[in-house]
C-alpha cells in the first residue's frame, strides 16, 4: 500500500471518528456498546486506576472511552474486511508489579485484547518477559522501558522525557539572560531520574549552568525546606523534572518569592495551582502538555481535538491530565496500523507499525531509540512547547525533537550514565 | 467411613488427596488464576513463618520487610553476578536470617508495645534505604529483569511449572516449620509466651528463644520473597510495605493464630475473597478492615475456631432444650 | 545565613503540626494503653473535611475548622466506644481494631473525594510576611502555628489546672491506683480520646491548605507521630511537645542540607536507639504493663 493511500484512508477514518463524535454527543446516553451487529474488537488497558498514580491512568481510560464511543456511534471500524466495534477492557494494577503481571494475562488470554496500553515503569518491566514471548503488542508512555529485545513494546505517543528538550530550547531562545538553573524532582528512576538526565543535557546544550539538583524521596510532606535549599543558590530557572509534587512545590516557590522562569515537564491541574497561588505567578510557566481546546491544535492528527476536549470535560470536569489524550492517540494510531495491515493480530500490526512511516500526532514521526535503549521503537516527532498565558495553557511552537536528539545524543548519554541510568 | 479407615492413616490420606488436587488444580484454572495460585502458595509460607515469630507472644511489624530482604538478596545476586537461582534461593533465607539476628539485639530489648513500634521503625528504615540508595537497590521503581530459574529445559516463565516449583519449596519449608513447632524448641516457645517468668525461673533463656523464633521465621519468609520476585521478574520497595504487613496480620488473625493451620486457612479464604472482590476495587480495603474488626471483636479465635464454636452452640441449644 | 534562619522558621512551623498530631497518640496510649494506628487517618479526615466542606462547598474556613474538630472528635469517641472499650486489657486487639478502622476511613475518604489526583485547598489567608529578602512566612503558616500553640496552651491548662486533667494524668500514671481512688477510667478514656481526636482534627484542618490531601496522607503523619511519641517518652505530654520541636528542626535541617529520605531514616534509627537506651524517652516515666 502506498503512503498516499494510507494517508487518504487515514483522513477518512479521522473524519469518520469526528462525525461519530457529533452523533455520540447528541445522544451521549448511548453506551459505548449499544445494540450493534458488529464484532467486538477488544483493546486492553493495564493501568493504575486507583492509588497514587491513578491520575496518569484513569483519565486515559476516560479518553479512550470517548474515542470508542465515537467510533462505534459512527458504525464501527473496518479492518481486513471485517467491521468491529471497539471495546476497551481495563485492569487496575494500582501500580503494583504482581497485579500488573496478572492483569496482562487476564486481558490477553481471557478478554482477548489485541493490544495492551500501559503507563510504563516497573509495571511494564514486570510484564515484559511474558508479553515479549507471547508477542503481545504493548505500548508504554516511558520509552526507557524499551530493551534491545522488547520487539513488541512501542512508545507511539509520549516519548518521556525526550520532548522536554523542546521546552528548554524555547526557553533559552526567548530568555537568553537566564543563565543558571536548579532541578528538583522525586528520586525514582523511571520518572524523576530519566527526566533529570534529559534536562541536564538540554541545559548544557543551551549553555545554561545547572547549579543544584535536588532529588527527594516520596515521603516528603513539607516542601518548604527543599525549596529554601535550592533557592539559596539564586537560580534564574527553576526546573521540575517530571515531579509528582508540582502543586506544593509551586506553592512554596510562590511564598518564598521566586521571580525567575519556571519550567516543568507537566503542569497537571494547573487551575488548582493558580487557586493556591496567583494567575500572575503561574503565567509564563513553561511545560509540555497542551489543553485540547487550544486553537493551535487545529491541524494535528487527531479527530476534532476541541470536541474531544469538550466531551471529556463534560463527563469528567476535574480529571483532565497529561494522559487524557495520550492513550487515545495510541489507540487511534494502532487502529490505523491495523487497517493498513488488514489484521488485528499483534505480529501483523507490529510489523506494519515499525516497518512504515508513521504520522505522529503533532506531525513528523520517525522511529528512534536504538541509540539509547537498543531498539528503534520510540516514535518521535514534533512536540509542543506550552506556556501559561492569562491562566490558560497555550502552545507557543512545535519543537523538532528528532533533530535535537540526533544532534545531542552524546550529551544525553553522558548525563544518563552519570545518574546510573541504563543505556546500551 | 470413620470405621473404614484407621485413624492414624486419615491425615496421610488427607494429604494425598490434597496434593493430588493441587497437582491437577492449575490445569482447570484460567491463566491469571494460575498466577493467583502461585502468589497464594507463597503467601502461605509467609503466614506460617510469621506464626513462628508470634509463638513467643511478640507481634512484629517487620515480617514483610524481611521478605523483602530475601527478595532483594536473591534478585540482586542472581542478576548482577549471574549466579543460579538454586544458589541464591537459600542465600535469600540466610541473608534474611542474618539481618534478623543483627536486629534482634536492639529489638529484643523491648517487649509488647515497644517491640511492635521498634520493629515497625526498623522495618521502615530498611525499606526507605531501598528507596534512598538507588545503587544497588534501584530506588522506588526497584530492579527488574531478574532471571528466572533454570533447570533442564523447563520453562519457568510459564505459570504451571513455576507453580510446581513453588509447591515443592513451600511444602518443604512448611513441613520444616511444622516440625520445629512440634519439637522441643516449639514447646519452649509456647512456654516463653504463656509462662515467660516461669520459663526463666526453670533456666530457659527467653531472649535466646525469642531470637531463635525471629531468625527462623525471617529465614523462611526470605525464601518466600525470593520465590515471589523470581516469578514476577521485578523487586520493588512497595511490595513489602506496611500495607502488605497488615495483610499478613489480617490473614493470621482472621484464620486464627492459635493453631498451625489457622493461619493457612486465613490466607486462603481471604485471598480467594479478595479475588472475588475484584471489580469493587475501591471498597476492598474497607471490607478487609471491617472483617478484621469483626473477627477481633466477635471471633478472636479466628476461622479455625468456628467449627468448635458452632458445635458448642449446638450442644448448648440441645442442652437448654432438654 | 538567611537560609539558616529560613530553615529554623520552616522547622518551627513544622513542629506545630507534629505536636498536634502526636499529642493524641500520646494521650490515648497513656490513658488506654492502646496504639491507635488510625490516628494519622483522623488527621486525614480533618483535612478532607476542609476540602469537602470549605473548598468544594464554600463554607467559611474558620467555621469548617470547628466542624472538622467536632467531626473528628465524634469519630474518636465512636472508636473508643465500639473498638477500644471492648478491647480493654488487650493492647494488641485494640491495635488491630485501629488498623481495621484505618482502612475503613481511607475508603470513606476515597468515596467522598473520588480517585485521582491529590486534593488541593486554596489558602484562606493569602500573602506572605517578608522578614528578610529570603526569610518569608506565608500568612497561612503563621496562622497555623499560632493556632497550634494556642491549642497546646489550652490543653496544658486543662491538664494541669482542672479536675479532669488531674484525673487524666492520674490514670496515665497508674491505671489501677487511679481506679482505686474512685476515678472512672471509662470517663477518663473518653476524655483522652476526645481531646486527642480534637487535636488530630485540628492538625488536619490546619494542614489542609498547605499539603497534598489524599486518602494515604495519614501514613507520613503516623510515622512522625510515632517518632515524636517515642523520643518524647510514651505517655509524656511535655515530652511530646519538646520532641516535636527537636524532631521538626532536625528533620528540616537534614532535608535542607542533605535529603528528606535520609532525614526520615535517621529519625527512625534515632527512635530505635531511644527505645534501646532510654525506653522512657526524654521525659517519660515507666509505663506499668
Amino acid at each position: 500500500m502506498s503512503k498516499y493511500e494510507t494517508n487518504d484512508s487515514r483522513r477518512k477514518f479521522l473524519k469518520q471518528v469526528a462525525a461519530g463524535a457529533t452523533t455520540a454527543t447528541a445522544a451521549s446516553i448511548i453506551p459505548s456498546r449499544a445494540f450493534s451487529a458488529n464484532k467486538q474488537l477488544t483493546v486492553g488497558m493495564n493501568i493504575p486506576m486507583t492509588g497514587d498514580l491513578a491520575p496518569w491512568g484513569l483519565p486515559g481510560y476516560y479518553g479512550c472511552e470517548i474515542i470508542a464511543r465515537n467510533i462505534n456511534a459512527a458504525g464501527g471500524v473496518t479492518i481486513g474486511g471485517e467491521t468491529y466495534d471497539i471495546n476497551i477492557a481495563t485492569y487496575d494494577h494500582g501500580y503494583e508489579t504482581d497485579k500488573a503481571v496478572q492483569g496482562m494475562k487476564k486481558l490477553v488470554l481471557e478478554d482477548d485484547a489485541k493490544m495492551v496500553m500501559m503507563l510504563g515503569g516497573a509495571t511494564v518491566a514486570a510484564v515484559l518477559p511474558w508479553a515479549t514471548r507471547k508477542k503481545v503488542l504493548t505500548t508504554t508512555l516511558l520509552p526507557s522501558d524499551i530493551t534491545p529485545d522488547s520487539n513488541y513494546l512501542v512508545a507511539t505517543c509520549e516519548s518521556h522525557p525526550l520532548y522536554n528538550a523542546t521546552g528548554v530550547e524555547w526557553l533559552a531562545r526567548n530568555y537568553p539572560e537566564a543563565k543558571t538553573a536548579v532541578i528538583v524532582t522525586n528520586n525514582d528512576v523511571e520518572y524523576g531520574l530519566q527526566s533529570t538526565a534529559l534536562y541536564q543535557a538540554a541545559f548544557e546544550v543551551a549553555g545554561i549552568e545547572v547549579v543544584d539538583t535536588n532529588l527527594h524521596g516520596f515521603d516528603v510532606t513539607d516542601f518548604a525546606p527543599i525549596v529554601s535549599s535550592v533557592l539559596d543558590k539564586d537560580p534564574d530557572i527553576f526546573c521540575m523534572a517530571t515531579s509528582f509534587y508540582v502543586t506544593p512545590i509551586m506553592e512554596q516557590l510562590y511564598h518564598q518569592g521566586f521571580d525567575g522562569k519556571i519550567i516543568s515537564c507537566t503542569l497537571d491541574f494547573y487551575h488548582e495551582i493558580i487557586a493556591k497561588t496567583s494567575v500572575d505567578f503561574v503565567n509564563g510557566t513553561i511545560f509540555q502538555f497542551p489543553d485540547f481546546d487550544d486553537p493551535a491544535l487545529a491541524d494535528v492528527n487527531f479527530p476534532d481535538p476541541g470536541g474531544f476536549d469538550a466531551a471529556f470535560r463534560a463527563d469528567h470536569p476535574n480529571d483532565w491530565s497529561a494522559v487524557a489524550w495520550e492513550y487515545p492517540v495510541i489507540l487511534l494510531n494502532w487502529i490505523e496500523n491495523a487497517q493498513a495491515a488488514g489484521s488485528v493480530e499483534s505480529e501483523a500490526v507490529t510489523a506494519q507499525m515499525t516497518g512504515s512511516e508513521q504520522n505522529f500526532v503533532f506531525g513528523g514521526g520517525s522511529w528512534w531509540g536504538s541509540q539509547l535503549w537498543g531498539l528503534d521503537n520510540v516514535l518521535v516527532g514534533r512536540w509542543p512547547v506550552v506556556v501559561v498565558e492569562d491562566g490558560r495553557a497555550r502552545i507557543q511552537e512545535y519543537g523538532d525533537l528528532a533533530a535535537w536528539l540526533d544532534a545531542n545524543n552524546d550529551v544525553l548519554i553522558k548525563h544518563m550514565k552519570a545518574l546510573g541510568l541504563r543505556t546500551v | 467411613m470413620n470405621n473404614f479407615i484407621p485413624a492414624k492413616f486419615r491425615p496421610v490420606l488427607f494429604l494425598l488427596l490434597l496434593y493430588a488436587g493441587l497437582i491437577v488444580l492449575p490445569h482447570f484454572l484460567k491463566y491469571h488464576q494460575q498466577d493467583f495460585l502461585i502468589f497464594l502458595t507463597i503467601n502461605i509460607l509467609v503466614v506460617v513463618s510469621y506464626r513462628l515469630v508470634t509463638l513467643t507472644g511478640e507481634w512484629s511489624l517487620i515480617h514483610a520487610v524481611m521478605m523483602g530482604v530475601g527478595a532483594y538478596t536473591s534478585a540482586l545476586i542472581s542478576k548482577n553476578f549471574d549466579i543460579s537461582f538454586w544458589i541464591t534461593l537459600p542465600l535469600a533465607g540466610v541473608m534474611a536470617g542474618l539481618v534478623a539476628l543483627l536486629l534482634s539485639y536492639p529489638l529484643f530489648r523491648m517487649t509488647q508495645f515497644y517491640f511492635l513500634i521498634g520493629s515497625f521503625a526498623a522495618g521502615e528504615a530498611i525499606r526507605l534505604s531501598w528507596i534512598q540508595f538507588i545503587k544497588p537497590f534501584g530506588g522506588t521503581g526497584g530492579t527488574s529483569a531478574i532471571p528466572s530459574p533454570e533447570l533442564m529445559n523447563i520453562d519457568f516463565l510459564e505459570p504451571i511449572p513455576y507453580f510446581y516449583l513453588v509447591l515443592i519449596v513451600v511444602s518443604i519449608c512448611v513441613y520444616l516449620l511444622y516440625r520445629i513447632e512440634n519439637s522441643r524448641i516449639g514447646l519452649t516457645l509456647h512456654a516463653v509466651h504463656w509462662k515467660g517468668v516461669l520459663a526463666e525461673s526453670v533456666g530457659v533463656n527467653t531472649w535466646n528463644y525469642r531470637t531463635l523464633a525471629f531468625v527462623i521465621g525471617s529465614l523462611f519468609v526470605g525464601i518466600a520473597g525470593a520465590l515471589k520476585v523470581h516469578y514476577i521478574g521485578t523487586v520493588a520497595p512497595k511490595q513489602f510495605d506496611i500495607g502488605f504487613m497488615v495483610f499478613i496480620l489480617i490473614w493470621v488473625i482472621v484464620g486464627g493464630y492459635r493453631t498451625f493451620y489457622g493461619a493457612i486457612i486465613g490466607a486462603v479464604v481471604l485471598s480467594v475473597l479478595d479475588e472475588i472482590l475484584r471489580g469493587v476495587e475501591q471498597l476492598r480495603p474497607a471490607i478487609y478492615g471491617a472483617t478484621l474488626i469483626f473477627f477481633i471483636l466477635y471471633l478472636p479465635g479466628g476461622l479455625e475456631s468456628l467449627p468448635q464454636k458452632i458445635k458448642q452452640k449446638f450442644r448448648a441449644n440441645r442442652e437448654s432444650a432438654t | 545565613m538567611e537560609l539558616l534562619i529560613q530553615t529554623v522558621v520552616n522547622g518551627l512551623i513544622q513542629s506545630g503540626f507534629y505536636a498536634l498530631a502526636a499529642i493524641g497518640l500520646v494521650l490515648v496510649f497513656g490513658v488506654m494503653r492502646v496504639v491507635n494506628f488510625a490516628h494519622g487517618e483522623l488527621v486525614m479526615i480533618g483535612a478532607y473535611t476542609i476540602w469537602f466542606v470549605h473548598a468544594q462547598n464554600g463554607v467559611p474556613y474558620l467555621i469548617t475548622v470547628v466542624l472538622a474538630i467536632l467531626l473528628v472528635t465524634a469519630l474518636g469517641l465512636l472508636m473508643e466506644r465500639f473498638l477500644f472499650r471492648p478491647m480493654t486489657g488487650d493492647p494488641l486487639g485494640g491495635l488491630i481494631c485501629s488498623i481495621g478502622m484505618l482502612f475503613i476511613l481511607q475508603v470513606i475518604a476515597t468515596y467522598v473525594g473520588g480517585e485521582g489526583p491529590s486534593k488541593q485547598v486554596p489558602p484562606p489567608f493569602e500573602g506572605t510576611l517578608v522578614l528578610m529578602d529570603s526569610v518569608r512566612i506565608p500568612y497561612q503558616r503563621l496562622f497555623s502555628i499560632t493556632v497550634a500553640v494556642f491549642a497546646l496552651g489550652i490543653l496544658w491548662y486543662f491538664l494541669t489546672r482542672t479536675k479532669f486533667g488531674w484525673a487524666v494524668r492520674a490514670v496515665s500514671m497508674d491505671r489501677e491506683a487511679a481506679a482505686l481512688q474512685g476515678i472512672s477510667t471509662i470517663r477518663v478514656s473518653m476524655i483522652a480520646i476526645g481531646v486527642g481526636a480534637a487535636m488530630a482534627g485540628l492538625a488536619g484542618a490546619l494542614m489542609a491548605p498547605l499539603t497534598n490531601i489524599n486518602p494515604h496522607m495519614g501514613h507520613n503523619v503516623i510515622i512522625a507521630a510515632f517518632i515524636v511519641t517515642i523520643v518524647g517518652g510514651v505517655g509524656s505530654l511535655p515530652g511530646a511537645v519538646i520532641a516535636s520541636v527537636l524532631y521538626a528542626l532536625f528533620h528540616t535541617f537534614v532535608t535542607t542540607y542533605f535529603s528528606g529520605t535520609i532525614a526520615t531514616i535517621s529519625g527512625l534509627v534515632i527512635m530505635v536507639l531511644v527505645l534501646i537506651v532510654r525506653p522512657t524517652g526524654i521525659m517519660g516515666h515507666r509505663v506499668s504493663e
